[in-house]
């Protein structure tokens, strides 16, 4: 979620109005907008804004625009907007593509704006706009990178084709010499930033204006001389590139509303293509591509829960923004050129919602009867517990994710240092980020033994346990991997053999009513001729015994310690009588 | 002291108190001899009162005593090495000192000084075959005193060194030591003898003792005997101390966190919940494709969520789910929704992750469910995120669905209102539009908590019909989040996510509700 920084001045002017804070936070939800941070001694304020499918709300103008519109100012018209069947006027403001970036980046869109010297919050609210946008809805420049370039001092028609990385060069914006393209990747940090976006063709996207100066190797660095706009620069050159064609084309839109409303002029660029794209070959940027998007006031009323005319609809999209009007019973939703977050009738139906405001609905209770009900896990867990707490267990609460030597080789009966079990039953992290939370645990006794660990200094005996998941590798499901309710406990004394641990797992299956049998079972965890499977209704549901001292030595535990771990599941069945 | 509550007192104490007047002198041996003590319990009655400020040293007398060695109690037996020597050469006649040792059961050093000190007195000499030969074993008269005063040890325990005369006293030091007695016969211990005397309060409570009527034959404990013979009417039954620090137990007890989810779901199962859950590996499909977020939705980072290491895919994702889902993503089916209009990828989906939000398990749940029907989960989330007192790689994530022919916003808002007062208590309620990429509307619950102030409880929604429909539902479903972990915290006092899940014992042993 995107935030961003504005001057709180600058903010009132768009709006139109000096809202006290308490008005401006309440305002603010509108736009799904929080205050980060107050304003400060430059008069900064920080916003959080939470919807990412609205980019036009992360700039100083588009807030500001859309809260005036709410607080009752006009929609505003945009007249720069071409549509396919419309183009504007270019003149020699053109740019020409070449045919060898089909297959490396695409489509390009932008615009002339020019008008007053730009000051210093204008700057700054285009750059960040310029960084929000490529950033959050880019795709971190993927989808859309942006450039700004002083208009005045190129020439139209402006070049963009695939250049040889290594012939082509140019100084890039905080540099003082030449560099190829492939040494920008390398060496300039916004190369080593962005450059793997095209790093791996062997040619490269390059813009250069009618006389051969260089405007910029996007998506990653401008040039410093055409590139580098100041305050006082009053006539501007945006583009923008990028792989999705609609997507570019939201985003030149945003930005040419924004310097619309900056009070700047905005003069439309035509892109000649030479092959084809969704817009066409010849293509006039700002376009506005947007379909009109229709919702009946029925299915508004239904999902909102208020009733609602077509008229109703139509009044509270205007105050979102939203030009609209009856056709034929639905309510036919223009939206507007800054915006293509309409995807499902829902979607209108959320502006609608805002626009009628939401401390207007009142909240109403669920009409339907339906049985609550635990899973049938929990309800014999909580069995378990109980009979356990009654047998003296403390019940512990582990995290499950854990490092490759407490889960793996301290129980190895051979130093941790030497092990070199297999970890190919456990569920193994790709891209842990650190080798302390690398494998999620295949066994609650490792969490348990941890708790040993670190517990000596409290008073013996220690009886603990865990009712918790654990994930192993099982080839028979489809994700190859099973999640298990295992319930592990440990007893820990200068008295616990097997016979204590057997006794205690014996009584709380007693209590479950539960038969078990118990059968000698080889188990490196455990000392030889000291562990027994545990067998309910015939098959294997758990294993007991006395903790082999080397796994004791391996987690630094200088008390006899005995454990059980039986498979929640496997009882569960059993006492269902499944 | 004004209020003695002399029942209270212990019966060794009122049987010394009894026993003795103002004036008598109060020792140990006296408490042997007088009351019956033994002399352990006489010093407890000693360290007791002296404690409560009853008694008051008077004087103290510095005594040395001879403690018989664990060598002294083995030569009580088989007397000291010189006794030793005597009685082997009176019975067998000259020897030399090698067999002479091995006849005394002795280390041939020991053999050779107990025979110089024997020659030196002329007791034993050594002819020219090189043999010990007795002379006259009355010279060395010391051996006899020895073997008395080993013998009275024996029978008399520590001998007062007043209770030796001059030559015994010479005797016994020659086989006597402070420190390191293990060599010699006796060890050396000095002990003071301590007399007291009443304080001022310590003769009142004397007076009380005796005017009471209690003679420290109470009884202590009521024993099943008493009960069978019916002794017990008869017994007076000593009181107890109440004022005496209780003694911390250990009981076994359940996790405090684990309760408080329990109590989050009893209340969820009172609001007509059912509970679901599932496994923590899951797939790309179920984890986001499900609730319609794109695959290049910048949430779906590698940084933001945990790959499964091997095996990387699921063999297959269930159908027609897989197909409806990929559709609903190119071009949104049959929903009316235009979708997000890219090409869907079909590996992709099948990756395995950690499941990365609670919501999953609300989707795995639409297949499924009945209408009416709700449902909720508490399940385990892993998230790519730095350990810290706010983050945690594994956490609790609350959430779950309702899903009806007659659902809608004003129903959401109630049942968020619902959540707000029954599981958090709250006094006051705020909605605001919030933003999930899987529900539209979208609205968060701000709620004015009586001891957090206002906080946010959780997100909710209508879920997107491009959720539900491929999914097989038809109705309107809700869909709803709640943190509960800020009131866990508050709930037990802690401001620590990490302690939630402790493996210090001692600490999950002491924690309680707040």
């Amino acid at each position: 979620m995107p935030k961003i920084e504005l001057y709180r001045n600058a903010l009132d002017t768009y709006i139109g109005e000096k809202l006290q804070n308490d008005v401006l936070e309440e305002q603010l939800s509108v736009a799904k907008a929080e205050v980060d941070e107050w304003e400060d001694e430059h008069g900064l304020l920080k916003i959080e804004l939470n919807d990412t499918n609205r980019p036009d709300l992360w700039s100083t103008a588009g807030l500001g625009r859309q809260l005036r519109v709410y607080r009752g100012g006009d929609i505003p018209a945009y007249d720069f907007f071409s549509t396919t069947d419309a183009p504007k006027e270019c003149g020699s403001r053109v740019v020409h593509v070449d045919a060898g970036l089909k297959n490396i980046r695409p489509y390009i869109a932008g615009f002339v704006a020019s008008g007053p010297s730009i000051d210093a919050s204008t700057l700054n609210d285009i750059i960040q706009t310029q960084e929000k946008l490529c950033w959050n809805y880019g795709q971190k420049r993927r989808a859309v990178a942006m450039g700004i370039y002083r208009s005045d001092l190129m020439r139209f028609p402006v070049s963009y084709r695939a250049a040889d990385p290594d012939a082509t060069q140019f100084v890039p914006l905080a540099e003082e010499r030449a560099m190829s393209l492939r040494q920008m990747i390398t060496e300039h940090p916004k190369g080593r930033d962005f450059g793997h976006i095209v790093a791996d063709f062997p040619k490269m996207p390059y813009l250069e204006d009618a006389g051969g100066d260089a405007l910029s190797f996007p998506p990653v660095i401008n040039s410093a001389r055409l590139g580098a706009v100041e305050v006082g620069d009053s006539s501007l050159f945006i583009e923008l590139t990028g792989t999705d064609q609609s997507v570019l084309h939201l985003a030149c839109s945003i930005v040419a509303c924004d310097l619309a409303d900056a009070g700047f002029t905005i003069e439309p660029v035509c892109i000649e293509y030479p092959y084809d794209t969704p817009a066409g070959r010849t293509v006039v940027t700002p376009q506005y591509f947007q379909t009109p998007v229709e919702i009946e006031p029925a299915f508004a009323s239904k999902w909102l829960g208020v009733p609602l005319t077509a008229d109703d609809c139509i009044r509270l999209l205007g105050r979102m923004g939203c030009v609209a009007a009856e056709a034929r019973g639905s309510v036919r939703v223009q939206p507007p050129p800054y915006r293509n977050d309409f995807l499902h009738p829902v979607d209108i139906a959320e502006d609608i919602m805002i626009g009628y405001g939401m401390g207007n609905f009142e909240p109403t209770m669920l009409q339907d009867f339906t049985v609550g009900r635990l899973t049938a896990v929990e309800v014999l867990s909580r069995d378990v517990k109980t009979v356990l707490v009654g047998l003296g267990f403390q019940e512990m609460v582990f995290n499950y994710l854990g490092s490759r030597r407490d889960y793996l080789d301290r129980m190895q009966p051979v130093a941790t240092d030497e092990s070199d079990a297999d970890d190919s039953a456990m569920v193994r992290i790709q891209n842990p980020m650190s080798e302390n939370y690398e494998y999620v645990r295949p066994s609650v006794l490792p969490s348990l033994l941890s708790a040993e660990a670190v517990s000596a200094h409290a008073v013996y005996p220690h009886l603990i346990f865990e009712i918790g998941k654990v994930a192993v590798r099982d080839a028979a499901d489809s994700s190859g991997t099973r999640t298990d309710d295992v319930l592990g406990l440990v007893l820990s004394d200068v008295e616990s053999t097997f016979n204590t641990v057997r006794d205690k797992v014996n009584t709380m299956l007693y209590f479950l009513n539960i038969d078990a049998r118990y059968e000698a079972a080889d188990d490196s965890r455990f000392i030889a001729g000291r562990c027994a499977r545990i067998l309910v209704a015939g098959r294997t549901a758990g294993i007991m015994g006395e903790l082999h001292p080397q796994v004791l030595e391996n987690w630094g535990i200088s008390m006899p310690t005995t454990a059980a771990e039986l498979n929640i599941g496997s009882l569960l069945s059993r006492e269902s009588g499944v | 002291m004004t209020d003695i509550d002399i029942r209270s007192f212990h019966p060794l104490e009122i049987r010394v108190l009894l026993h003795f007047s103002e004036a008598s002198e109060l020792t140990v041996p006296e408490m042997v001899a007088r009351v019956g003590l033994k002399e352990g319990q006489g010093n407890q009655v000693v360290s007791w009162l002296a404690a409560k400020g009853l008694i008051e040293e008077s004087s103290r007398t510095a005594r040395v005593f001879y403690e018989l060695t664990e060598l002294g109690k083995e030569y009580v037996d088989t007397g000291v090495p010189e006794e030793r020597l005597i009685r082997v050469l009176e019975k067998d006649g000259p020897t030399p000192l090698p067999a002479l040792a091995s006849a005394c059961g002795l280390e041939m050093r020991d053999t050779g000084s107990a025979f110089g000190a024997l020659s030196r007195v002329g007791a034993v000499e050594m002819d020219s075959d090189k043999r010990a030969v007795l002379i006259d074993p009355a010279k060395a008269d010391w051996v006899a005193r020895v073997r008395g005063i080993l013998e009275r040890a024996a029978r008399d325990g520590a001998l007062a060194e007043e209770s030796l005369d001059d030559a015994e006293r010479t005797a016994v030091q020659g086989i006597a030591k402070k420190r390191g007695a293990g060599t010699v016969a006796f060890r050396i211990v000095e002990r003071s003898e301590v007399v007291y005397r009443f304080t001022e309060s310590g003769e009142a409570v004397r007076k009380a003792a005796a005017d009471s009527g209690l003679t420290g034959e109470e009884t202590g404990s009521l024993s099943p005997a008493m009960l069978r013979d019916g002794s017990w009417k008869r017994a007076s039954f000593r009181s107890y101390n109440i004022d005496t620090p209780p003694a911390r137990l250990i009981p076994g007890r359940r996790n405090p966190y684990a309760e408080y989810l329990e109590s989050v779901k009893d209340t969820l199962v009172g609001l007509g919940f059912e509970e679901f859950d599932g496994p923590v590996v899951e797939t790309e499909f179920w984890n986001s494709d499900a609730l319609f977020m794109p695959q290049f939705h910048a949430a779906r980072d590698i940084h933001d969520v945990y790959y499964v290491a091997e095996p990387t895919h699921a063999r297959e994702i269930e159908q027609p789910y897989l197909d409806q889902v990929a559709a609903v993503h190119e071009n949104g089916w049959s929903t009316g929704s235009r979708g997000w209009n890219y090409g869907f990828d079909r590996d992709f989906t099948r990756r395995l992750i950690l499941r990365s939000q609670g919501t999953v398990l609300s989707a795995k749940q639409l297949p499924k469910a009945k209408v009416p029907g709700r449902y909720f989960g508490i399940v385990r989330c892993f998230r790519y995120d730095q350990v810290d007192a706010t983050h945690l790689s594994d956490f609790y994530q609350t959430e779950g669905i309702v899903l009806g022919e007659d659902v809608n916003l004003r129903t959401l808002l109630g049942m968020l209102k619902m959540f707000a007062e029954e599981v958090a208590g709250a006094t006051e309620v705020k909605y605001v539009p919030g933003y999930f990429p899987f529900t539209e509307p979208s609205v968060e619950v701000h709620i004015k908590h009586p001891k957090l102030g206002w906080f946010e409880l959780g997100g909710s929604g209508i879920f997107r019909p491009e959720v539900t429909a491929p999914l097989g539902i038809d109705v309107p479903v809700l869909a709803w989040g709640l943190g509960i972990d800020r009131m866990a915290l508050m709930h037990l006092g802690l401001n620590d996510l990490r302690e939630l899940f402790s493996n210090d014992l001692e600490r999950v042993r002491l924690r309680r509700r707040k």
